[in-house]
């Protein structure tokens, strides 16, 4: 019987491992540059899937007076952690609707952790040094990645189904998505158009001169 | 100040950072007429370390230490060194890169010139507040109330300043600057000099008008008078500068500097400086 059983089991497994499909993003501007940084996502449309936070905090550290990563994904209820590396204290924050907080000037590891429990992008800043800024895209999909320096993404663990791709980018300019279909056997590649706006960030270099009386 | 010390946590440094320039000017005498003007071309370097405390939530004490040497390729009695502290306190008005800033302290410095009855002592009180308008526009307010002791009566003074300016960032290179600038106070203007029965005076005679201490010099090279007067002066300006990677920038710099009062005069600056953080 137990044999059985555990026969039973591998099928299953080995089923649910042929049904898992990935869908490989590749995001391009209107020029064909590659565009990394951008969260794809998939959204189940036949029924909802639940999404499970990561028991281990995700951390975006500061160093060199910067954010690191500069766009972190992370799905509903996830705890993120803000450990400071710098010799200088910073006081992380964000005004965004869904995630509003501040952390108070420290250094070293932050003091708690903040949990992300709404959907929607969240942008950091560091009320003392103007020019720092990432963001975290909290998502209600358990399917999501970020696309690298190759503008590319794999979206992996995909059931068959119907769902929505869309992509997100803190340039992006309009709205990206589209409907897809997973068959039990297949992976898929979409290539996705993006428009950014300009990359205009608060200047970090000093400012020269003077304007002494002479 | 003192009051602020129990609650003040140290928050990191030394920070620090150094500036050299060149700096070109049409009209180091402040004369009023063409045959006192005298040019000048000055080399400087300096650097300041710098202290950050936190105060509370959105204030911060900075506490920074300067020091300055100058050369003036046109005339050695102006080579000067300056050593001085500054203690400021910073406060931000809410949260975001959008917040208004304050800010308000003293400033005490030391200048050893050259020429050594120039020498001097100067303490200024310091405020001022900046605000962004978006990311590439920001809009700054300085202002100074100074006074200055000098070895000699003729180069101390009291004055009041404020400086305008606005930055507008084109990306995050280029950097476009405009200045305007308000000052009344005590400044001291230079005439070419005669001997007479009486000693050294001024080509000038309008000058005998002039209020204030003076006497003869020889900061130029030849027979020269420095009048104490007191005046208004406006300025206005504009700037073009490029950062160089994260940390530094190179600024080139045009200001124009005319007084208003008895002694009226122009004054061009043009300078190049180069500012790195380290």
């Amino acid at each position: 019987m137990r044999r059985v059983t555990t026969l039973i089991l591998l099928a299953a497994s080995a089923s649910a491992l042929r049904a898992a499909g990935t869908v490989r993003v590749v995001t391009k501007d209107p020029t064909g540059l590659a565009v990394p940084d951008a969260v794809a996502y998939v959204v189940a449309l036949d029924a909802p899937v639940p999404v499970q936070p990561p028991a281990e905090p995700v951390a975006i550290t500061q160093h060199d007076q910067m954010f690191d990563p500069y766009v972190t994904p992370v799905v509903v209820g996830t705890s993120v952690v803000f450990p400071n590396r710098d010799n200088v204290q910073h006081h992380v924050y964000s005004v965004s609707p869904a995630k509003k907080f501040e952390i108070p000037l420290y250094k070293g590891e932050s003091t708690a952790a903040i949990v992300f429990d709404h959907p929607g992008p969240v942008t950091l800043g560091c009320n003392i040094h103007d020019w720092m800024v990432a963001y975290v895209f909290v998502l209600s999909t358990p399917y999501f990645a970020k696309t690298g320096a190759d503008g590319a993404a794999d979206i992996t663990g995909l059931p068959p189904g119907r769902y929505r791709l869309e992509v997100w980018h803190p340039r992006l300019a309009g709205k990206v998505g589209r409907e897809l279909t997973i068959a039990e056997s297949g992976d898929t590649t979409q290539v996705v158009s993006v428009t950014l706006r300009p990359d205009r960030r608060i200047r970090r270099a000093p400012d020269g001169g003077s304007s002494d009386y002479k | 100040m003192v009051f602020l010390a129990p609650a003040v946590a140290v928050a990191g440094g030394p920070y620090l950072s150094a500036t050299t320039s060149a700096t070109w000017q049409d009209n180091v005498t402040n004369a009023p007429s063409g045959d006192g003007i005298r040019s000048s071309f000055d080399l400087d370097a300096g650097g300041a370390a710098t202290w950050i405390h936190t105060v509370d939530f959105s204030t911060l004490l900075v506490t920074s230490l300067s020091a300055d040497a100058e050369v003036c390729t046109s005339y050695s009695g102006l080579d000067c060194v300056a050593l001085g502290p500054q203690l400021c306190l910073r406060h931000k008005l809410g949260l975001g890169a959008l917040a208004p800033n304050l800010y308000a302290g003293l400033a005490g410095q030391w200048v050893g010139f050259n020429d050594p009855e120039r020498g001097k002592f100067e303490g200024d009180l310091i405020f001022g507040y900046s605000q962004r308008a978006s990311d590439s526009v920001q809009f700054l307010l300085d202002g100074k109330l100074g006074s200055y002791d000098a070895r000699d009566v003729v180069f101390s003074g009291n004055f009041a300043s404020l400086v305008a300016s606005v930055n507008l960032d084109l990306d995050e290179t280029w950097r476009l600057r405009v200045i305007g600038g308000w000052r009344v106070g005590d400044l001291v203007a230079n005439y070419t000099a005669q001997q007479s029965p009486y000693g050294w005076e001024p080509i000038d005679s309008d000058a005998f008008n002039l209020p204030g201490a003076w006497h003869y010099v020889r900061t130029f090279n030849e027979p020269f008078v420095a009048w104490r007067v007191s005046e208004r002066t406006w300025s206005y300006g504009a700037a073009i500068s490029p950062a160089i990677g994260r940390h530094s920038s190179l600024t080139l710099q045009f200001e124009h500097f005319t007084s208003v009062g008895l002694d009226r005069y122009d004054n061009n600056v043009v300078s190049l400086s180069f500012t790195r953080q380290f």
